[in-house]
Order: structure tokens, then sequence, then C-alpha cells
């Protein structure tokens, strides 16, 4: 971890000086454990402030297509630099302004796991490549990092960034994942009063706070279908069919973009799963347009949005 | 998008699919009645309609 | 004013006593969620070991949609809106956290002015007897003692409970609270060692609230220093703009109206609103007075320590529940920012 720390740092420096950029995007410490926050490093000192560690879980390609008219160092893991692909080919920021700082990545942690092994509060934490130590009043527990990673980067296939200017360590093994759908395919395989059920309690904490959305790099709508107002697209209510319409809608549009970078749960508020929607999608995606996964190629035709005389269309009498 | 309606819950057979020319009358005859038989047998729909709102 | 001693082993006869007539509200669980709601069984309550609850408790008088107005197409009252506010059975709410309740009398004075009275807030308030429980442990994100709160505070309370290990002290402190507890068989009197022991737990408690922050400059700056002043650039950065630290607050209490149709009639609903949001603040005529980040970020501290005080004679528009630093998904932590409106 340090090791990709001390690179990022050096590497935003040379930048900064260089005066190839104008900010660096990266991650810094936060204010409580398990917690780290964007960090916009616009001089020396921000950038002494920059880090890697097991809460990089922001999803930094978010930002970018607001700042489209600076030039932006961005750090980013495999998901992230998919979701940088992916906003080039629908040409949200441009290819010419970005440098991107890519890293390596070995999963990043589940605060929600983490919290569940200790029974008081977490006040400090230490992590190597292997293990994370967690301490609080009374307590000190040292737990295996492959056991307590979030179950997306626990399922990724590309922890190396798809498109870097630069790598901040050798690239990393890639996983071997087996059965990365089980869980979808065994909801599939209930009758639809239990998918109706399994749904209705998924969603029923939900706030709409939107804070899934928010967090989303997919989600850059000048203004978002929940928010329309004239016409109204959907209830603002906390109507549980207000709430699924959102949810699904919301999923819809991640189609063939989705990265599973994870964004939108580690921002929920109220710990809601929903990456069992936008991962039905990709399993769909997958089976239908041969393989085809988000972001891994500046060329690649993004199969929602092309059309091809072979698509398949068994859905149409 | 079928998919992801009939996943969350909405019965199989409720949401159909098609391309007519307005040359084909024989296929928007039969497809017409599929649809129709296929939906009237379902019954009416539960899943995804909002009547009342539920609020407290 | 009484002291009282409830032992633990006698809650659940305590509760079966005060319930006659009241419903019982407590901290339970709900999924992985902790949150204040009806009890069905007193063994069902987490009081040990527990902080707060996840979200704040206001939605018990002020729920996220909420039915206002009912009205019909057709029929001699066509298109009248009739009052559907709802009478509550009255409610005995056990365990609720001292900051939170301490929001509620602040909400009480939003809630209400020298014209308007709005009843969907009072109707549940007045039918609520609160018993607070103070805070042995405070977290690593509170900071009540700051924002005029206090892990042992009563502001908004009617009575006031201690965990002392084994029993509870209760202290009564209006007369709502007197009534609920008078004739209640399983109290004993408090001794003096009861009351000191509660002293010095609160005292730990207060020990235990780390960072003190300092609010005077925010109330000497002008409205228009804060406003315009360049910190703001940099606290909108990692915003998402998304509604979490408005949905789990205490103290946010902004709404939305809408109507809610279907054919031949149609209710009217208020839904809480954030001013994170985009439509918060869009007009008709397609202007927006909070067109971006910071614009909206700014906005809600500014109402917290600056407008709130101004309107309401210093009192400030936050409790120190920490629940926004615990949540936000990109940890803008209030009190940095106060720091900075404070500098």
């Amino acid at each position: 971890m340090q090791n990709r720390t001390d690179k990022i740092k050096e590497i935003a420096k040379r930048l900064l000086d260089e005066e190839k950029v104008d900010l660096v995007l990266g991650h810094r410490k936060g204010t409580i454990p398990l917690k780290n926050t964007p960090g916009f490093a616009y001089n020396k000192d921000e950038v002494e402030e920059l880090l890697w560690d097991g809460n990089c879980r922001s999803n930094l390609a978010t930002f970018l297509p607001r700042l489209k008219d600076k030039r932006i160092a961005v750090v980013a893991q495999g998901c992230v630099s998919r979701n940088i692909v992916g906003l080039i080919i629908e040409k949200q920021i441009p290819r010419e302004n970005l440098y991107i700082i890519g890293v390596p990545c070995i999963g990043m942690l589940d605060p929600n796991i983490l919290r569940e092994k200790v029974s008081g509060e977490i006040l400090e934490t230490k992590e190597d490549e292997t293990k994370i130590i967690l301490k609080g009043s009374g307590f000190e527990i040292s737990v295996e990092r492959e056991d307590v990673l979030r179950n997306n980067c626990k399922l990724c296939l590309h922890r190396n960034p798809t498109l870097f200017d630069e790598l901040v360590v050798d690239e990393v093994r890639e996983q071997n994942v087996s059965g990365r759908y089980d869980d979808i395919t065994a909801l599939e395989n209930k009758t639809s009063e239990e998918r109706t059920t399994y749904f209705d309690e998924l969603l029923s904490s939900c706030i709409r706070c939107y804070a899934c959305r928010d967090a989303c790099p997919l989600c850059y709508c000048p203004v978002c279908f929940v928010d329309e107002s004239n016409p109204q697209w959907c209830g603002k209510s906390t109507d549980p069919r207000d709430v699924l319409n959102y949810h699904i809608l919301r999923a819809f549009h991640c189609a063939g973009r989705c990265t599973e970078c994870g964004a939108c749960e580690d921002a929920c508020p109220m710990d809601i799963k929903v990456r069992m929607l936008t991962r039905k999608i990709e399993k769909d995606i997958q089976e239908n347009y041969d393989g085809y996964e988000a972001g891994m190629s500046l060329d690649a035709e993004p199969p929602l949005a092309t059309f091809k005389p072979n698509d398949p269309q068994s859905f149409i009498k | 998008m079928k998919n992801l309606l009939e996943y969350v819950g909405l019965e199989p057979g409720r949401i159909h699919f098609s391309w007519i020319s307005s040359a084909e009358g024989e296929k928007f005859a039969r497809v017409a009645k599929e649809v129709y038989e296929s939906v009237n047998s379902l019954g009416p729909v539960k899943r995804l309609v909002k009547e009342r709102v539920e609020v407290a | 004013m009484a002291e009282m001693i409830l032992e633990k082993q006698d809650m659940a006869a305590f509760t079966a006593e005060i319930n006659k007539g009241y419903e019982l509200f407590g901290p339970v669980k709900n999924g992985k969620q902790l949150e204040i709601a009806r009890v069905n069984e007193v063994s069902d309550m987490v009081l040990e070991g527990y902080r707060n609850t996840d979200m704040s408790p206001k939605n018990l008088f002020f729920p996220q949609s909420e039915e206002m107005m009912a009205f019909k197409k057709y029929g001699d009252d066509a298109n009248i809106y009739k009052d559907s506010l709802k009478e509550i059975a009255p409610r005995v709410i056990f365990g609720i956290r001292p900051c939170d309740a301490k929001a509620f009398s602040v909400l009480d004075q939003i809630f209400k002015n020298d014209q308007f009275i709005d009843n969907y807030w009072f109707s549940k308030r007045e039918k609520s007897v609160m018993i607070g429980l103070g805070c042995n442990m405070p977290c690593s994100t509170c900071f009540c003692t700051s924002v005029n709160s206090h892990p042992f505070g009563e502001t908004g309370l009617d009575v006031l409970a201690t965990d002392l290990d084994n029993r509870y002290l209760l202290k009564t402190l209006t007369k709502k609270g007197e009534d609920i507890l008078s004739g209640v068989s399983c109290l004993k009197v408090a001794n003096d060692d009861d009351l000191s022991s509660a002293k010095s737990l609160s005292e730990k408690a207060v020990s235990e609230i780390s960072g003190n922050l300092e609010l005077k400059n925010i109330d000497k700056k002008s409205v228009l220093d804060l406003f315009n002043a360049d910190f703001w650039e940099r606290v909108q950065e990692p915003c998402l703009n998304c509604g979490t630290c408005t949905y789990v607050c205490p103290t946010c209490h902004c709404f939305d109206i809408q109507d809610e149709v279907f054919k031949d009639e149609g209710i009217r609903v208020r839904n809480w609103d954030s001013c994170m949001s985009w439509l918060f603040t869009i007009h008709g005529s397609g202007h927006n007075p909070r067109p971006g980040k910071k614009e909206r970020v700014r906005q809600r501290f500014m109402h917290k320590f600056k407008y709130i005080p101004i309107k309401r004679d210093g009192e400030i528009g936050c409790v120190g529940c920490g629940r926004c630093i615990r949540m936000c998904p990109v940890n803008i932590d209030v009190r940095e920012v106060v720091k900075l409106m404070n500098s």
C-alpha cells in the first residue's frame, strides 16, 4: 500500500511541477476510520495528503464530467479506468485533458463486514497487503484482507487498469472467480412471487437520497428522470412502487456500462444491495453480447448504443 | 428490459415485443391474438401498478 | 422533579404499568437498521451497547411521506381538500438520545410561528412522552457539547434515564414525565449514591467527547462575509449532492408537497426534501437560484450555523449527533466545515 501511495505522490508532484495538469484527483484520509475522501490536489502540500489504501471506494471518474475544462491527473484502479474509458466513448470527457495514474488494485475493504467483526466502535485501523488490524476501546484484532473485501472486489476480474498513462506498481495477477453470478442465477430460478417479495424487502428501507445515483460515474445526465417535473415520470413519495420504479430505471440506464465498481452500494446509507439489479443486467449483457464487458477498450462499441444485424432478438415475436 | 422486469417479479407472458410492418396484416392479427390470450390468462396486473399511493 | 430508580430486571413490569393507554416505542432492530419504533416485546429493545439509531427518529413526528389532505373529483364535496390528519394513540418513547430530543425542541420552534401551527408535527409531539436515555458512551463522531447539547441534556425530554449498569435512574423533568411515572409500583426513590454515580457518568461522557468546536466567530461574522467566503469552493469539491446528510439529520425538516391522484380521487402528500437537490430550488421559469453544488452545500451549513441562530435567538440548527459524518459517502465532515466557518 505504501509503495502505491509514494508513487502516486511522486507522479502527482512531477505533473504539477511540469505544469502538465491543473490538479490531481486522488484519495485522501477521511476524518473517521475506514473512510477516505476524494482528494483534489492543486499544489505540493495537497499532494502530500494523497494516499492509497483499502478505503478508496469512491469512484473518482464520477467527478470528471464536471471538471472537463481542466487538465486533470486522475488516480484509477481497474474499475475506475474502465469508467473513464466509458466516459470517453460517450464523449463526456476529452482524453487529451486526462493523465491517468493507474493503480493495480488488490481490492477495497467492506466497512460493514469489518464492523461486524468487533463489538465496539472501531477507532483505528492499519493495513498491509494481507492483513487488517482493527483497534477500538478494549479490543485489537487482525483479520485477513481477502475475508473482508467488498463483494464486488471479491468478484473482480479486472484489477489492473485498462487505460493509463503510467502505472504506480507492476500489474497484479487477475483473480480466478468462479460462480460470479451464482446469487443472480439462484434468484432467477425462483418464482415471480418470490422475486417480488425479495425486491420489496430489498428496497423497503430506501430513503430516496439518490446517493447510489450520485456516486455513480454513469449518471451524468444534466437532469435525472426522477427530477423531471414536467412530465413527472416518477412519484416522489416512499410509495414502494415509486421506489422500485426509480431503482429499475436507474439500473437499466447502466446496462452495458456498469463496471461493478461498487460505488452505489458504498454510498448507500441504508446498506441496500442495489447491485442485485445492475449485476443481473450485466449478466444478461454478457450472455447476449458475446461476453461484452464495459470499458475494456476505447475502440469497443457499446452493445446498447450500436445496432448490428445479428443482435439477439429472441424477445421479439 | 423484458428480462429485468421479469426478474423483479413481473409475470412472464405479460410483456411482448414485436416488429410488424404495415403490410403484415395477418401477422398483426396473429400477434394481437397471442398477446391478448397470454395477458388475459394472467388476469389483472398487480406488480408495478400504483393505485392509491401508500404513505404514512 | 423526582428522581427514581428502576431495576433493569423490572423493565417488563415497568413498561406494562406505563403501557396502559400508551403505545411503547423504543430502539429496536429493523433488519440491520436500529430505529426507534413500536416495541412488541420489551426484550426486543436494544438498550445495551446501544449508541444511537442509524436514522434520526424524526420520522416519528415527521414521516418521510405523510398524507395531509384528500380530495375527490365528483360529488357534493368535489374539489375540496379535506384534512386527513390522523390522530395517533398516546406514546411513550423510551431510549431516545438527548441530542435527538434537543433537535425536536429546535423543530418545535420551526413548526410553529405567531400565525401558524403545523398540526401534523404537533399532534404527534403532544401525544408523546419522551423518556430519554443519557449517553454513557458517546461515539467518536459526537460533538453535542459544542452545539448547546449534552450527552445527558434534558431539553425536549419529559424524563431523563441514566444507565447505572443494572438499573436506571429516572429523573422527571416535566408534568408529563411526573404523570407517567406516578403510581408506578416498581420504582424506588433514588439515593445519594445513585445520584453521584449518574453525575460522574455524565462528567465522564463529556470528557470523552473529543474536539471542542468554537462557534463564536461565526456569530460575529456577517452573513455576507460567510456567504462569500472562499472556502466553499473547496468544501463542495467532493460533494455528490445526494440527500444523505439531510435525510439522516434530526433537524433537517424541509419538505415538498405533491398531489398523488388516482382515478377520481387524490391525496396531498408531503415528502422530505433536500437542499442538496437541484430540484429543490428550480423555478418555473427555468432559473435556479442555487445552480451548482457550491450554492447547495453552502446553504446547508449556513442554514444550520448562521440563519437559524439569527432567526431563533442564537439556537443552533445542529445538535452534534454526528450522523452526517458517519453516513456521508465522501466524508464531508461538518466539524471541519464549522472550523472553516469559524476561522
